[in-house]
């Protein structure tokens, strides 16, 4: 274990860490462009030079130090770069003195040559690592008059990718993406000198199922989202911690929101889970699954059509549907989409208030949609939390795969359903449902089960409330609400951009969409009470709590614990897997 | 009393109420031009040649506006405050001595509606102490604490100077030996006017005068600052209206009455007679028309001068307002009575 | 006590000056001769009051021959004190690929401070010598591109200005 000094402080690195590695784990961040931890080193752009040295020793080896108790270096005359040096004993750097900031600044300047400065069209302005670092690191003047190097600009490398060349500081952090981690390498410079370039080769395209993880990892706004593309400035956004509903994997995610409307969303760092990625199917689905095609007030059908009704209208109806049917009567269908704390309240619902064996969830799998890489085929959330939680048949009851036979012999009279559609189980089930007496469905999509319910609930997205879903590597994650409905408004502790805290409500700016709709597991407790049974919730952190008392796989957790150690595993709540150091390329600024 | 006579006398009060709500209206306009001069400004100039109709449009602005009585207040009281507070100024305008005589058609004929009334002057301490009233009315039947704050200021503002105001007079009724105004001009146009001999009596007069119709420096009853608009912040409309047509005619009775008894009423020229030296006959119609004109000069030029005092003044603070009533004003005016009297003794007259 | 001095308002005044008389004789005579010095009252509506450069009045955008100036960059936005300010961005063919789909300033919100002025890029965004604003409803204080653009040629003045002294 080698044992080196960085400004001063004395720091114990593993065996064969470059400085940049080893600083970094130990809280010191060296500026740089092309260094990232998940790709090779490049080692072009230059910006982690520091000064190394080495410790004089005398002949008997003891160390020497100067007359001041500082340790006497001798230091090698060039300067190297973090990134590509190994750590070797006795080594001392400096990242912060006079020579190291120098050259610092002569790499910004000589980066910034030929850069356009077009901040203001960026869509990379205010959480630009050039940006960043040409107001820390940077002289702040250039020596350059002449004129700039003009380069292609609007290429479009890939069907989500825009390049602009002038913009690029030829990092090669998004080539070496497309051949390391998207195996697509078809991204490459081409030209030398100042006239350098990134092109795809004659006849490819970057279309990469992650391809859009390098509009991420660009230091510069060389690449931009076609998706995104000047939708939004990044401080005008609020960003919460969440995680995608799109597979199993649940890749942790920043939602970002402007005027309660959701606009894109970007992957965060957990090591454990998707390390510094996601995939585009997660990044493009997830802004749409939130913003389109929601259910919107509670309804009740009359007279054979669903009608808008008040929330204690449509909770008095369901219980009256309920209390009317025999408990054998009653199929109550969790969900593999819902969070596991709707999925447990629907489960004591059927346990403890229904009293019906009938339990079960709709398996999504999809084996096109799994790879080799973050992908799963199970393509709901959080399947391993649904039955984790209680989801499953009791003792007499009958499962999924019963359901079908059981409402056309007509023993069915009720089923309630929880945020799935009946067809992405069987197209034959979704048509019996038709004919049951009563169905009682949580939806906030307007699906075509919502369309078939007698009572409508319109449950908040994994968007608009606290909860946890459990991942295929049975890692259970906690996402925060980013959007609000009608009832709620932005409160003390989320994430609030400029506008969500100064708005005032006759501002045009914040006339977005706000739904009427309510954590399922809120109108479940409100459903129980109707019929009887009080439970004492107040907010999804008091359900997990009660999770975490009466499952046993979930001992021990708490929405603070999960947070603190990116995600816990079922059975090990006690024990979290070790964080480590967790990068991230791009640190927003505050708003 | 025949029907001529009493048709002379309704059309007395006819032509006096329309030329004091002239008279009134116009006041305003003077307040607000000299007002502007006062402060370099050029001051309503939209509305007809100079201005001149502005008066006009504010009424009948005032006439358009919505009456709204406080849900609070009392109603009752609440209409009947305006109603108190212009029916007394007008009450003052029948005593006060328009014109001499003069002799049509075997009948003696003059402006004013009570002639020779031998209490006048009783009658103006009178009615000017009821018009408090009006105004602690509207402060207190508004229901609304600054509007009673400013009714109470009044009331205790009125009370503190109506006494000084009083004994202020009774020097020049000492000299005139009569409490008939018509006298007390007589007394004043063959010889000196009473500022002469009273100068005193004059500033107290001046100062108290101001004092009894909420006149700046003496405008606490509706100190905007403190009190929004005092007694008539709860009102609107014609009823605002009348309050305020109330303060100017009680500011023009006020002149009038100064000009009466200090500067020599109609009395064109001081110390001389003038019949005289215009070489006109006493009681013909032409001197009486020119004393008119004199009189009517006196009052308004006492007018501009409460106009200007309160465009240069600054409004006092209350504890200042009762020193000056009860520690300056009221033993200056007993020691003129005493003084008067002693002189009066002396010279034995 | 002896050695107390007081210096208290009514010892520091002259007989004369406590009777206060002969000083409101003065003031009195102040006012009388106010009354006959030179007005300075405009004659609003007719006599216009033409500004200098330097007058922060309604801000406008600039328009050029080939459109604004304006790329939406948003720092406007971001640095109004007041958040007078909505900009909302969308592609262009031209050279500067962003433009302003839509530019409202909240009129009733500005405080004319000029900050958005001083931030921008592109001197896109400057104060005119607009003062006469007046709005029949909330909703029409809320000015749009339509009535932002002003042409370049107008505000030749201010632009001189910052020129000088910025």
């Amino acid at each position: 274990m080698p044992k080196i000094i960085i400004d001063g402080q004395s720091i114990v690195a593993k065996q064969g860490q470059t400085i940049i590695e080893a600083a970094l784990d130990h809280g010191i961040t060296i500026p740089h462009f092309c260094w990232h931890p998940a790709l090779s080193v490049a080692g072009n752009c230059r910006m982690c030079l520091v000064q190394v040295g080495n410790q004089k020793k005398d002949s008997e080896g003891a160390l020497q130090f100067m007359a001041d108790g500082q340790p006497d270096v001798a230091w090698i005359p060039k300067m190297q770069i973090a990134c590509a040096t190994p750590v070797a004993d006795g080594m001392v750097v400096d990242t912060a003195g006079k020579r190291t900031v120098d050259a610092q600044e002569a790499i910004m300047e000589f980066l910034l040559v030929n850069h356009p400065l077009d901040c203001p069209i960026c869509d990379e302005a205010g959480q630009c690592k050039l940006q960043e670092y040409a107001f820390r690191h940077s002289r702040g003047k250039s020596r350059f008059d002449d004129e700039k190097v003009h380069k292609p600009k609007r290429v479009q490398l890939g069907p989500q990718i825009m390049f602009d060349g002038e913009r690029c500081i030829s990092c090669s952090r998004c080539i070496r993406f497309a051949d390391e981690v998207a195996h697509q390498p078809v991204l490459t410079f081409v030209q030398r000198g100042d006239k350098v370039t990134i092109e795809t080769f004659p006849g490819t395209t970057f279309d990469s199922p992650y391809s859009m993880n390098v509009i991420d990892i660009c230091p510069v706004g060389a690449l931009t989202s076609i998706d995104f593309r000047f939708r939004a400035r990044v401080w005008e956004m609020s960003f919460t911690d969440s995680v995608c509903p799109g597979c199993a994997r649940g890749c942790n995610i920043k939602i970002g929101v402007m005027n309660n409307e959701v606009l894109r969303v970007e992957p965060r760092t957990n090591m454990h889970v998707n390390t510094y990625w996601m995939c585009d199917y997660g990044r493009l689905t997830t802004p749409a699954a939130i913003n389109d095609n929601r259910t919107d007030g509670p309804m009740i059908r009359r007279d054979g059509q669903l009608q808008s009704a008040s929330w204690e209208e449509a909770t008095a109806h369901a219980a009256a549907i309920l209390k009317a049917a025999r408990p054998q009567d009653v199929v109550v269908l969790g969900s593999a989409h819902a969070s596991n704390e709707d999925n447990y309240a629907l489960a004591q619902l059927a346990s403890k208030v229904i009293k019906t064996a009938n339990v079960d969830f709709i398996k999504h799998i999809d084996a096109t949609f799994g790879d080799s890489q973050l992908r799963v085929p199970e393509t709901a959330p959080n399947a391993i939390g649904a039955h984790a939680v209680g989801v499953a048949p009791g003792n007499g009851g009958y499962n999924l795969g019963q359901l079908a036979e059981r409402i056309a012999s007509g023993s069915v009279k009720v089923l309630v359903v929880l945020e799935d559609t009946l067809d992405s189980s069987s197209q034959r089930l979704a048509e019996l449902a038709a004919g049951v007496d009563a169905m009682i469905v949580f939806s906030s999509k307007a699906s075509v089960t919502a369309m078939q319910a007698s009572v409508l609930f319109p449950a908040a997205s994994f968007a608009e409330s606290h909860g946890t879903f459990t991942n295929t590597m049975h890692r259970v994650q906690h996402f925060k609400p980013a959007v609000v409905t009608q009832e709620n408004v932005r409160y003390m502790g989320m994430a609030m951009s400029r506008w969500d805290k100064f708005g005032a409500p006759n501002d045009r700016w914040t006339d977005g969409t706000r739904r009427n709709s309510r954590a399922a597991w809120r109108v479940i407790r409100d459903l129980a009470a109707a019929l009887g049974t009080t439970w004492s919730w107040k907010s999804a952190e008091d359900v997990f709590a009660d999770i975490s008392q009466h499952v046993a796989a979930f001992q021990s957790m708490t929405y603070a614990s999960l947070d603190a150690n990116y995600g816990l595993v079922l059975g090990k709540g006690g024990q979290p897997d070790p964080v480590g150091t967790v990068y991230e390329s791009h640190v927003l600024k505050p708003n | 009393m025949d029907w001529i006579d009493f048709a002379i006398i309704v059309a007395k009060g006819g032509i006096l109420v329309n030329a004091m709500l002239i008279a009134a209206a116009y006041m305003v306009l003077a307040e607000r031009k000299i007002a502007a001069w006062i402060q370099n400004r050029i001051g309503p100039n939209r509305v007809g040649p100079w201005g001149l109709f502005q008066s006009f449009a504010d009424v009948f602005k005032l006439y358009l506006k919505e009456d709204v009585v406080p849900a609070a207040a009392d109603y009752r009281f609440h209409a009947l405050a305006p109603v108190i507070s212009i029916a007394v100024a007008i009450t003052v305008y029948a005593v006060i001595p328009w014109s001499d005589a003069v002799e049509i058609g075997g009948r003696m004929i003059s402006l004013t509606m009570a002639p020779d009334m031998n209490v006048a002057l009783l009658v103006i301490l009178a009615m000017t102490s009821v018009g408090v009233y009006g105004v602690a009315l509207a402060g207190w039947s508004s229901n609304n604490k600054y509007s009673l704050m400013g009714g109470l200021r009044s009331s205790a503002q009125m009370i503190s100077y109506e006494l000084s105001m009083g004994l202020s007079i009774i020097g020049v009724v000492m000299i005139a030996g009569s409490l008939n105004l018509v006298d007390i001009i007589r007394g004043q146009s063959a010889g000196a006017w009473n500022v002469f001999y009273q100068p005193i009596a004059f500033i107290i007069f001046l100062v108290t005068a101001l004092a009894e119709t909420n006149r700046a420096p003496f405008d606490l009853p509706e100190a905007e600052p403190e009190l929004v608009g005092g007694y008539h912040t709860e009102y609107s409309g014609m009823k605002f209206g009348l309050l305020y047509l109330a303060e100017y005619a009680n500011m023009l009775a006020s002149s009038a009455i100064m000009a009466t008894l200090f500067l020599g009423g109609w009395d064109i020229i001081p110390f001389l007679d003038d019949a005289t030296i215009l070489g006109l006959e006493p009681g013909s119609l032409p001197l009486v028309l020119l004393q008119h004109g004199a009189f009517v000069g006196k009052s308004l030029l006492l007018v501009f001068v409460f106009i200007w005092i309160r465009w240069s003044l600054p409004r006092f603070r209350y504890d200042q307002l009762m020193n000056l009533g009860w520690k300056i004003l009221l033993p200056l005016s007993l020691a003129n009575i005493a003084v008067t009297g002693t002189v009066m003794l002396l010279l034995n007259r | 006590m002896a050695n107390v001095t007081t210096n208290i308002e009514s010892e520091r005044m002259t007989f004369w000056e406590r009777i206060y008389l002969p000083e409101i004789a003065r003031g009195l005579g102040l006012t009388l001769r106010q009354m006959f010095r030179p007005k300075f009252t405009r004659q609003y509506p007719e006599e216009r009051w033409e500004p200098e450069g330097s007058y922060r009045g309604r801000p406008v955008l600039v328009q050029e021959e080939d459109g604004e100036r304006c790329v939406a960059c948003g720092l406007c936005s971001r640095v109004c004190p007041a958040l007078a300010i909505e900009v909302r961005a969308a592609e262009t063919d031209k050279e500067k690929e962003r433009y302003p789909e839509l530019f409202e300033i909240n009129m009733l919100r500005c405080i004319y401070c000029g900050f958005c002025e001083e931030v921008c890029p592109e001197e896109a965004i400057v104060m005119s010598k607009d003062y006469e604003l007046v709005f029949g409803s909330q909703d029409e204080g809320i000015l749009g591109k339509e009535k932002l653009l002003i042409p370049v040629s107008q505000l030749q003045d201010r632009l001189e200005f910052l020129r000088q002294w910025r």
